[in-house]
């Protein structure tokens, strides 16, 4: 039975990673397949995966396991530094429902995609990172280590951050990509560090080592509580920064410059989750420490309420869908730090598809609302709450001003984090400089840049 | 709203090749297509040689054979540099070109090899005469050439092979006398490289031509200009989130508090305090707010005084002006719309916004470069510039912004060209060195003139003039006028006869219901028929105004349910209003806090109608229809079109359908229900008399027609632009009640129209993206009737599959066998499609306007490119009342459809409105691009992709004598036909003469060829094609 399973496995796995491999390759090459194969290509690997993934379910139902390892031994290994790439992966309680969710949407999306972008000039890059996205999130989702996980999530962040900049063409879209993609590089910076100090405490980056090797949602960890905070608030800063939390919430507006469905798949339903998802993964890590869940709840309730204000006031339909799932995502985050982990999980994938839905549906807006309007048989009202109307004047225009204008996260990140980055390490080439002169010996340090 | 509109509506008093220029000054537009695209479509055979060649002549005229240099004609010169693509290219990349590729060492492969063999001929000749000066070339030119290799290869080759090479190549050349020896290689190259030269010599003898300078129209221009800063970026940021509330026409579920003063107290409401963590420029803003509120100054007052300190005089003021407003076109527009032109939308905006906004963009462009200059200062260690007045000369000279003067054309450019051109003409070197320094200027001057937009522009009228002479010979092809009357007259009989809009999609659908059924006639009017109306269905809440946007409807039309069926319409109501605020509530909490939860948490239900709708979305369609059927309005209604007092009114609507609705009627539609007898029989008569519609069949069928498709923000474009972007049905169903009724044909019959007792209309519906008719009120046609209708309804329906099938080549996603009954379905499948950008093509690729008896026109194959527009001059009086009315309506609109398409082709990025994948529809009123961009306004790149940009061609059945008549009492039109916006003809009522519009009269049109293809069936003529067909005369008639 094993057997068979581990074949299953390497189906779900192998098929993304063949249709990427063959995209990606016939694309170097100059020899672009026709839309038409692109398309069956994609189709046929999404629905082997999702059919070899609903095996593996059946299996594990019929057999009454809950959890399969899929080892496929280590990709790096450094003997004196204790280091080790291991890749493996696990299919468990929580990585199938989220597979099976992903395979769905990406398979609808794709389907969806092919029509929607049929004859435009970069059909063929987007399907070379969709391919890449599917790819990464799978690795994300099923991985195993945190090594495997972190592989997934760097695919998963490149291929949005590309994605974001489809329209190459003009100025906005590519900014804006390149905002997205260096708060990603924030998010990464963090994960990868929190990876390192477990590999330095633990001596290993497996999950289930780490968790006694009992399945999700089981076992706790035995990090010491130093070393469970430290871990854990580098964890949470990593998930902040990819799932649009507080004070990373101002991306996610920003990265509906694609085309609809990619925004749909990635920001709306599957991307902005992953964050959320690793919280999740490593819950019952953290299960003990109450620190790391006050904050976790405390991050989750501010981005929740932040965000449905600023949702309110918002006037077009993708910025007001992109604050609307942030909220969502922060109320999820709270139900993980209480311990709600199914609840969480089911909320997550609820989320998932409602959202895509939404945001396929966005350019019929006008429509829908005429719609509504003739079969209501007037105006609709914009539901504006009680609460609102019931506050002091200036204090209504202050807030208005604050949700307007999205609580001034980016300048916010900008004022604290850039620019005294960007002082310091101009600081460093003053430093750096006058120090080359005064080896050179041609003049004494001065203080002015070149 | 969207009413297809010519986009340079505001240039429409200059000549058109005027207008497009201004355009491209003022937006940076292209004003036509690209030189490549030209000449890809003459090397497809688009555009043919001699169209070239008579445009050329045509537009040269006498000074065509004005001699230039060597016996060259102005006209030869500029068509050789129409035929043949002149390469031009950055100073760099020319030398690159140069150096690597073998431009001086074989002629350009367009160059006939007699031309090339003579060129070569008489430099050796001349060579042979001058074998001195041939010695001293010789060594000139070896020496020119060693050191070009040794600049070449020194950084790519050691010192010892670069000499190794050098020598042996100077050996090689000095060994030999190269007059005798010489391979044709190399005389090929010697002449080259000296034709190069003389080239050279001559460009630099003119010298350089400079550009104009960039225009410096802000202080935004000269901040960009010296330190890289654009000062418009995050000002255009901050402006559209603000205008998006301030617009809002009810999407926010948090409006702006008070949004109903003006936009500038609300403007500095929201931002004249300080907030934590704003962006420093904010704080310059809230300052400025301040100082205005302090000296308590009204919108135009800080206009005053932002003008004041920005430094500017009354000198270039209207031109700061506009460019400021032209900073963000689409949002400007929109406020201007929104305050004088929008008193129907939800939220208009008070008078005087668009002062309002130039305040606010003007506080917000001085906070931008008052910022941007703190932030200089502190870069480059120096004190900030002292505030006070800035003008751009002042702010010039403290950035130390030099405008840069562009080299327009290089020296080595010009040569170049020049090069290019003397190879094509055969011009040899020897002759060019013997031209004096005027020759040389006059021949420069020359080619500067024929630049490439003047080559865009001619090569623009030749591909207008290809496409024209086309139609214009298939359209003199026809039967001569007096052979085809014959079978009209009463002998013939007519099965029944269909009534349908002008428009260009009904082309093929009249083409073929005339071919299944030759016994059939059809007629085209303005998809209104006559009828201005607003109107409101049993199922909506609000009137519409159903009529071309030039009329304001004064009567209203309600449909209501039929006695009957009206308590089951009211329950329906009901229902329809319980699941619409239902479904308005789950749409509304889905991206609220503690309701977004629950739905989230539900959210997994939403996967079933995604899934179902994105892979099979025919099948999905089906089904919710069925389900829908429990609450759809049915479709036992009845149109209110009779006058009836007030009272009636309200008794009538109350007792319908209307009860649910707001109580307070609107005052003027109580008053102004229904039309009066009197006015039917007008509106009636007016049709008729416009079609020439007098021996009438048993059954006349009157389609409007409108379109639907999901996920498509312009969905109103595809409807029937005669009735304003609303769908065309209930006025044609209006028509064909008033047409029927006993009463209107009786005081008809007092004006000497007689409709016979036997004929009924039937009103209809097509939906030019599903193809399907549907019919209104044809359970009230006598038993008698019923033979005939149902006749009548399956020819149509044979006709929907075929059209379907037509218009199915054009869509790349529908393979190209695809059977009719199959393209039925794909069309149908489309339009409930989400995923679908192009549920139809709309008018894409429309080229010609026939304004005539069908008869002229009939059996030819138009490729839905034509409106039709029916006329029968034979019926019309001597002052032609008919045709003035018909060209007044046509005219316009045509013309507005075909400019929108013109522009909208030629520049999608800036007159379009790009690619609709990254659409964002904002405050329910328009369109970005991705997360915040200007509003987009124009024709999507989805929408026009297949187009071919040209001026729409009028042919019209009348005599020239009459259509300048009602040019000349008609400023608007005569304002569009003389500054060529569009193209005229006229044909002649009783014979195939042709007459063509220019400069103010008209000449005769000679075809160019009498042949035309000839085809057994549309079918025949578009199976297995995708592209634009010509035209052709279908066999059977």
């Amino acid at each position: 039975m094993s057997s068979v399973l581990n074949c299953l496995a390497a189906i779900v796995l192998g098929c993304p990673i063949l249709t990427l491999l063959i995209l990606g390759l016939s694309g170097l090459i100059q020899r672009p397949l026709p839309e038409r194969l692109v398309d069956r290509l994609t189709k046929f690997h999404v629905a082997m995966g999702l059919v070899a993934t609903l095996g593996i379910l059946g299996i594990m139902i019929g057999t009454n396991h809950s959890m399969e390892v899929l080892d496929l031994g280590n990709f790096v290994e450094i003997g004196q530094e204790h280091f080790h790439f291991h890749l493996e992966f696990i299919f468990d309680r929580l990585s199938i429902p989220m597979v099976l969710m992903t395979f769905v949407l990406v398979g609808v999306i794709g389907s969806f995609a092919n029509i929607y972008l049929q004859s435009d000039a970069g059909y063929y890059r987007f399907f070379v990172c969709f391919s890449m996205f599917l790819v990464g999130l799978l690795f994300a989702f099923l991985a195993g280590t945190i090594e495997t996980l972190f592989l997934g999530w760097e695919l998963v962040g490149l291929s949005s951050a590309l994605l974001i900049a489809y329209f190459h063409e003009r100025t906005s879209p590519v900014e804006n990509g390149l905002r997205v993609w260096g708060i990603y590089r924030v998010a990464d910076a963090a994960f990868l560090m929190a990876a390192l100090m477990m590999h330095h405490w633990t001596d290993q980056g497996e999950f289930l080592r780490m968790v006694n090797d009992q399945p999700w949602p089981q076992g706790t960890s035995h990090l010491d509580p130093l070393a469970s905070l430290s871990v854990g608030l580098l964890l949470l800063i990593a998930a902040a920064g990819k799932s649009g939390l507080v004070p990373f919430s101002g991306w996610l507006p920003r990265a509906m410059e694609g085309p609809t469905p990619s925004s749909a798949v990635f920001y709306g339903a599957l991307s902005i989750h992953l964050g959320a998802y690793l919280l999740l993964r490593l819950a019952p890590i953290f299960a003990d420490s109450l620190v790391i869940r006050v904050l976790m709840f405390g991050l989750g309730a501010l981005t929740a309420i932040y965000a449905a204000m600023t949702a309110r006031v918002q006037t077009d339909i993708k910025s007001a869908l992109a604050f609307s799932s942030v909220c969502q995502v922060g109320i999820i985050v709270m139900e993980i730090a209480l311990g709600f982990w199914y609840l969480a999980l089911v909320h997550i994938i609820g989320h998932a598809f409602l959202r895509s839905l939404q945001l396929l549906r966005a350019p019929t807006l006008l429509r829908d609302y005429r719609t509504l309007e003739n079969a209501i048989g007037g105006r609709l009202a914009n539901g504006q709450p009680a609460w609102i109307a019931r506050m002091a004047n200036h204090r209504q225009i202050q807030w208005y001003r604050f949700a307007l204008e999205r609580g001034y996260m980016d300048s916010m990140i900008d004022q604290a984090l850039l620019k005294p980055f960007r002082k310091l390490f101009k600081a460093f080439e003053r430093v750096e400089n006058d120090w080359l002169r005064w080896f050179e010996g041609t003049s004494r340090p001065r203080r002015q840049d070149p | 709203m969207f009413v297809h509109h010519n986009t340079l509506h505001a240039f429409e008093h200059l000549p058109f090749e005027l207008a497009v220029i201004e355009g491209w000054k003022k937006y940076g537009a292209e004003p036509y297509l690209s030189e490549d695209r030209y000449r890809q479509e003459f090397l497809r055979g688009r555009i043919a040689r001699e169209d070239i060649e008579q445009v050329l002549a045509k537009d040269l005229d006498h000074r065509a054979e004005e001699p230039i240099v060597l016996g060259t004609t102005r006209y030869e010169l500029r068509l050789a540099m129409l035929l043949h693509p002149i390469r031009n290219a950055p100073e760099e990349e020319l030398r690159w070109f140069i150096a690597e590729t073998k431009a001086l060492r074989e002629f350009r492969d367009d160059v006939p090899p007699n031309v090339e063999s003579k060129v070569i001929r008489s430099v050796q000749e001349w060579m042979e005469r001058n074998s001195k000066v041939t010695q001293q070339f010789t060594q000139q030119f070896t020496q020119q050439f060693t050191r070009q290799f040794t600049r070449q290869f020194t950084q790519h080759f050691t010192q010892h092979f670069t000499q190794h090479f050098t020598q042996h190549f100077t050996q090689g050349s000095k060994s030999e006398d190269p007059t005798a020896v010489s391979s044709p290689e190399q005389w090929r190259a010697w002449t080259l490289e000296w034709l190069h030269r003389v080239c050279i010599k001559g460009a630099s003898l003119v010298g350089e031509v400079l550009n104009d300078t960039i225009p410096v129209r802000r202080h935004r221009d000269i901040v960009l200009g010296s330190h890289g800063i654009d000062c418009d970026v995050r000002v255009n940021e901050q402006l559209i989130r603000f205008l998006g509330s301030a617009t809002d026409q009810g999407f926010a579920q948090w409006g702006l508090p008070d949004r109903d003063r003006p936009l500038f107290e609300l403007f500095q409401e929201l931002y004249g305090v300080r907030s934590i963590f704003q962006p420093g420029w904010l704080k310059e803003l809230s300052d400025l707010i301040a100082q205005d509120r302090a000296s308590d100054r009204s919108s135009i007052e800080s206009i005053v005084h932002s003008l004041e300190s920005l430094g500017l005089r009354e000198y270039g003021l209207d031109d700061f002006i506009d460019s400021t407003l032209l900073s963000l076109p689409g949002w400007t527009g929109m406020i201007w719309q929104l305050e004088t032109n929008a008193e129907w939308t939800p939220r208009p905006l008070r008078d005087g916004s668009l002062q309002d906004y130039l305040a606010i963009r003007l506080l917000l462009d001085r906070a931008s470069l008052r910022s941007a200059l703190g932030q200089i200062a502190e870069l480059e260690d120096r004190p900030s510039l002292e505030q006070g007045s800035l003008s751009m000369e002042r702010l010039a000279q403290v950035l130390a912004f030099h405008q840069r003067r562009n080299v327009r054309q290089t020296v080595d450019q010009r040569a170049f060209i020049l090069f290019q051109v003397a190879q094509l003409l055969g011009w040899s070197p020897n002759e060019l060195e013997a031209l004096s320094a005027t020759e040389w200027q006059s021949l420069m001057d020359e080619i500067s003139h024929c630049g490439t937009m003047e080559r865009r522009r001619l090569l623009h009228l030749a591909y207008e003039q290809h496409y024209r002479n086309e139609a214009l010979d298939a359209i003199a092809s026809q039967p001569a006028p007096v052979a085809a009357a014959v079978p009209t007259t009463a002998s013939r009989p007519i099965s029944f006869q269909v009534i349908t809009c002008i428009d260009d999609r009904e082309e093929s659908f009249r083409r073929i219901l005339e071919e299944i059924d030759p016994a059939v006639e059809t007629f085209g009017a303005a998809g209104f028929f006559s009828v201005p109306m607003y109107f409101r269905s049993s199922s909506d809440a609000h009137y519409i105004p159903l009529c071309p946007v030039v009329i304001k409807p004064k009567h209203f039309v309600d449909e209501i349910g039929q006695l009957s069926q009206q308590e089951l319409q009211r329950r329906q109501a009901e229902a329809r209003r319980v699941l619409g605020q239902a479904s308005h509530r789950l749409h509304m909490g889905s991206r609220s806090l503690a309701a977004g939860t629950l739905t989230s948490l539900l959210g997994s239900l939403a996967s079933l109608p995604m899934v179902a709708r994105v892979l099979a979305p025919r099948l999905t369609s089906r089904i919710r229809e069925l389900v829908a059927r429990v609450v759809k309005p049915s479709q036992a209604t009845l149109l209110l079109i009779e006058r009836i007092t007030p009272e009636a009114s309200i008794d009538a609507t109350a007792s319908g359908a209307a009860h649910y609705r707001e109580a307070k009627l609107d005052q003027e539609a109580m008053l102004n229900q229904g039309f009066t007898l009197e006015e039917m029989a007008n509106m009636v008569e007016r049709l008729l008399g416009d079609l020439g519609l007098h021996r009438f069949a048993r059954l006349v069928l009157i389609l409007g027609h409108g379109s639907s498709s999901l996920n498509n923000p312009h969905e109103s474009a595809y409807n029937c632009g005669a009735c304003g972007g609303g769908r065309g049905g209930p006025n044609a169903r209006a028509f064909a009640m008033m047409a029927n009724d006993y009463r209107v044909r009786k005081i008809l019959q007092t004006r000497g129209l007689e409709i016979p007792e036997s004929t009924c209309f039937v009103g209809g519906y097509h939906n030019t993206c599903t193809d399907s008719v549907e019919f209104f009120d044809i359970d009230r046609l006598a038993p008698s009737r019923h033979m005939d209708f149902l006749q009548a309804q399956s020819l149509i329906d044979q006709a929907r599959e075929r059209n379907a099938s037509e218009r199915s080549r054009r869509f790349t996603s529908a393979s190209l066998g695809l059977k009719p009954p199959e393209a039925l379905k794909h069309v149908e499948a489309r339009a409930e499609d989400l995923a679908q950008a192009r549920p139809e093509y709309n008018h894409a690729s429309n080229a010609v306007c026939f304004v005539g008896r069908r008869l002229r026109t009939r059996g030819l194959f138009m490729d839905r490119r034509s409106f039709l527009t029916s006329y029968d001059p034979t019926r019309d009086g001597p002052g032609s009342e008919i045709l003035t009315r018909i060209l007044q309506a046509v005219i316009p609109v045509c013309a507005g459809i075909s400019l929108e398409y013109y522009f909208s082709t030629v520049d999608n990025a800036v007159y379009g409105c790009g690619s609709k994948l990254p659409h964002n529809i904002t405050s329910l009123l328009g369109v970005m691009e991705g997360a915040a961009s200007d509003l987009r306004t124009g024709l999507s790149q989805q929408m026009v992709e297949i187009h071919e940009p040209m001026r729409i061609l009028f042919v019209i059945e009348s005599t020239p004598r009459a259509v300048l008549e009602i040019l000349a009492k008609n400023p608007v039109l005569d304002r569009l036909v003389s500054n060529r916006w569009v193209q005229l003809a006229t044909l002649a009522p009783d014979s195939n003469r042709i007459e063509l519009y220019q400069d103010g009269g008209f000449a005769d049109y000679q075809p160019t060829s009498s042949a035309i293809r000839v085809v057994a069936d549309s079918y025949a003529c578009y199976h297995h094609r995708r592209d634009h067909l010509s035209f052709a005369r279908l066999g059977v008639q």
